[in-house]
């Protein structure tokens, strides 16, 4: 705050503005929230603006009462602010400027991340298939959810979440540890590094969508890899059965037990571990990140200054030695991004599994957002928005728990060098 | 996030003066490189065999054991894939039309509205600042499975379902391009839009014949990764697109796969034309992507 500014003349002025401020605020945010509205007539209210205002008067009063609270706190926010700022010309003008300037984002972003996250709460507790009204529930699409634990013909969804805890547990650590292989291993002299960085990135630039149907085709029955196993095995004397890989359910703890013997009863499905069909996603969905993340770490080898190499040289440090106590403790903020970064993505893989296996076999890759799509499309039963929605929920949570939980964990350690 | 400007230069050849290169140093060396081409190798095996598949006969290509190189090479495939139509204006040229026009679009409003927003980050003050930029922050690590659901019962509230908007509206801004040109406007050193300020220019003016040039790697890096980002969008064009006239190469692919489920050669041509523009793209511009995924992370 300018101490100078001349008060009796802006003061009108500031007021003006404030009130202008105040009122475009909340006309903006109304009009979002007309638009998000949640209808139950369906998409035929659209047919003409009042048949749409008629259907918002008719179902959506609570619903945009507490977004005109909202918007009336915000305007006054924003109201205050411009009062504070408007004698100073300097000052307007930025705020203009910097408002005008992040309309198109922040309408955006209000429309299509609050608007929506806000309606998907409100249907999460609601039985709705968008051509008749939302029946509010209460908590049954979330306890629904939670039913398979005490009758398992419902168990999908807790299936979906132990099938990505697998995923997770297992893709995760390989994917970084293979991408710090790869980036040491790169770190050489520049013109090289950048060839056979390129080289090792490209894969990772076409689409997931490729890349699945390349390695479904892979993993055919009569595909390459059965081939290539086969050829490999049989060069040692084994004998090689070929591997239906996208269509075997049998568990990594199974085939161990059974190996051994022993006998795990599909009632017992928590017991199995991760299918054949599902490790061979895996398998794929590392091949093509660990690159990406090659790339980060890379980036980070760049910054760590080669002197500290040269001194610890001078000690008598080994090569390992080096990597262990440089190398990995410098890296560890962005070891902390990409671990991150890969349980959010693994939490929430879908293109993979839609194309290969659409959750298949026994439901051993079934997804939660796979399951959300099922859900919301109605793929296999009713449509259930309501469902769909609170499943999504749930999953958001578990990612924000892992993600809070890697970060203290993982930060905790950083703060020691 | 890694947001230290590195503009210093670090010499990275790690190799010692004061070392006496001994035999053992050499084979080191030579072991890293056939490791290095190695690796090289394994990761462009699958688009390999894929690329040879495109031109085997249709006996061929699921008969065990497989061959490596065709028998004889069968360009035709190329051309049936071409001439696909699966009716209401289902064809392949309208499918690749379609990628590459929402690519094209959503790249530029992407680079328009990110340097706009940025520009505002970067060098503005204005009450609300932190607040709006926290918020953006923490739409970062909103999972996008959230927003699915509503989004599209919007979309079909809107009636927008099959029209372009559906794809071209939510993706117009991203939160993750306006963090990397943020980071890029920052370290731009401010004298010369002093100057500019001074002899009076207005800040759209600064913006857009002082800032904008100066960020031309930058919002190359944000275009290419926006338009390989939409380029590569499945879940989204699958959803949103259900009239095969609007199908995009990703979705039209799946339908693809599942038509001809033993026709792999035909598919595989559909794939192949499908990575090759994004490859050829990346070859080109592989700088800029590689910093883009180098600072944030995120890919498209």
């Amino acid at each position: 705050m300018q101490a100078e500014r001349p008060v009796s003349a802006s003061r009108s002025s500031g007021m003006l503005g404030a009130l202008v401020t105040f009122f475009v605020v909340l006309v903006v945010i109304m009009v979002i929230a007309l638009l998000n509205a949640p209808t139950m007539g369906g998409p035929r209210v659209m047919n003409s603006l009042q048949t749409y205002l008629i259907e918002v008067r008719r179902t959506a009063i609570p619903f945009l009462v507490i977004v005109g609270a909202a918007a009336i706190a915000l305007g006054a926010v924003a109201a205050t602010a411009v009062y504070r700022v408007w004698p100073n010309r300097r000052n307007r003008q930025d705020m203009f400027t910097a408002y005008a300037f992040l309309a198109p984002y922040l309408l955006v972003s209000l429309t299509f991340t609050v608007g929506v996250i806000l309606f998907a709460l409100y249907i999460s507790f609601n039985s709705y298939d968008i051509f008749t009204p939302p029946q509010w529930i209460g908590l049954n699409n979330y306890r629904r959810a939670f039913e398979g634990f005490t009758n398992s013909s419902q168990r999908d969804f807790l299936q979906s979440l132990y099938n990505v805890f697998w995923y997770t547990l297992i893709v995760v650590p390989l994917q970084t540890s293979i991408a710090i292989g790869l980036a040491v291993l790169l770190n050489i002299p520049n013109r090289f590094r950048q060839f056979f960085r390129t080289v090792f990135y490209a894969p990772s630039v076409t689409s997931s969508v490729v890349i699945t149907l390349i390695f479904i085709w892979l993993y055919l029955k009569n595909g390459y890899i059965n081939f290539f196993l086969a050829n490999l095995i049989g060069f040692f004397g084994g004998d090689f059965k070929t591997i239906n890989f996208l269509g075997d359910p049998r568990g990594l703890i199974q085939l161990f037990v059974e190996a051994f013997g022993g006998r795990i009863p599909s009632t017992q499905w928590y017991l199995r571990g991760p299918s054949i069909a599902w490790m061979a996603i895996m398998f794929q969905n590392i091949f093509t990140t660990a690159p990406t993340f090659m790339i980060m770490f890379l980036a980070a080898l760049q910054d760590i200054n080669p002197t500290l190499y040269e001194a610890a040289s001078i000690d008598g440090a080994t090569g390992w030695k080096k990597f262990t106590s440089i190398t990995l403790p410098l890296l560890r903020p962005i070891i902390l991004l990409v671990i991150v970064l890969g349980t959010i993505g693994t939490l929430q893989v879908f293109d993979q599994v839609y194309l290969a296996t659409q959750g298949g076999p026994l439901n051993t890759s079934l997804t939660p957002v796979y399951m959300v799509f099922r859900e919301a499309l109605g793929t296999m039963g009713p449509i259930n928005m309501g469902y769909a929605s609170a499943l999504a929920f749930i999953l958001a949570i578990i990612i924000f728990f892992f993600t809070y939980i890697q970060r203290t964990v993982l930060d905790r350690g950083t703060e020691l060098y | 996030m890694t947001a230290i400007p590195r503009n210093t230069v670090v010499p990275t050849n790690l190799a010692q003066p004061y070392t006496h290169h001994d035999s053992r140093y050499y084979l080191g060396l030579a072991l890293r490189y056939a490791l290095l081409i190695l690796i090289g190798l394994v990761l462009f095996t699958p688009f390999i065999l894929a690329g040879l598949g495109t031109f085997k006969t249709d006996a061929e290509i699921i008969s065990y054991p497989p061959k490596f190189l065709p028998q004889n090479w069968l360009w035709q495939n190329w051309v049936r894939v071409w001439n696909t139509d699966i009716g209401s204006g289902g064809t392949f040229p309208r499918w690749l039309f379609n990628t590459a026009f929402l690519s094209v679009t959503v790249a530029v409003l992407q680079v328009l509205f990110s340097s706009m927003a940025a520009y505002s980050f970067a060098r503005l003050n204005f009450p609300g600042k932190n607040a709006v930029f926290n918020f953006m922050l923490a739409t970062m690590m909103i999972p996008a499975a959230v927003t699915l659901i509503p989004a599209y019962v919007l979309m079909t509230k809107l009636h927008l379902i099959n029209s372009w908007f559906s794809l071209i509206l939510p993706a117009s801004v991203g939160a993750g391009s306006i963090f990397l040109l943020t980071q890029f406007f920052r370290a731009i050193p401010k004298d010369l839009e002093e100057a500019a300020r001074m002899d009076g220019a207005s800040h759209l003016s600064t913006f857009s014949n002082v800032i904008l040039p100066l960020a031309r790697p930058a919002l190359l890096t944000v275009f290419i990764l926006q338009f390989q980002g939409m380029w590569n969008a499945f879940l989204q064009p699958l959803l949103y697109m259900n009239s095969p006239d609007k199908y995009v190469l990703n979705v039209a692919l799946s339908i693809f796969q599942q038509q001809y489920k033993a026709a792999w050669n035909l598919t595989l041509v559909g794939a192949m034309f499908n990575a090759i523009p994004v490859l050829i793209l990346f070859f080109i511009f592989s700088r800029y992507y590689i910093e883009g995924v180098a600072y944030t992370g995120v890919k498209g």
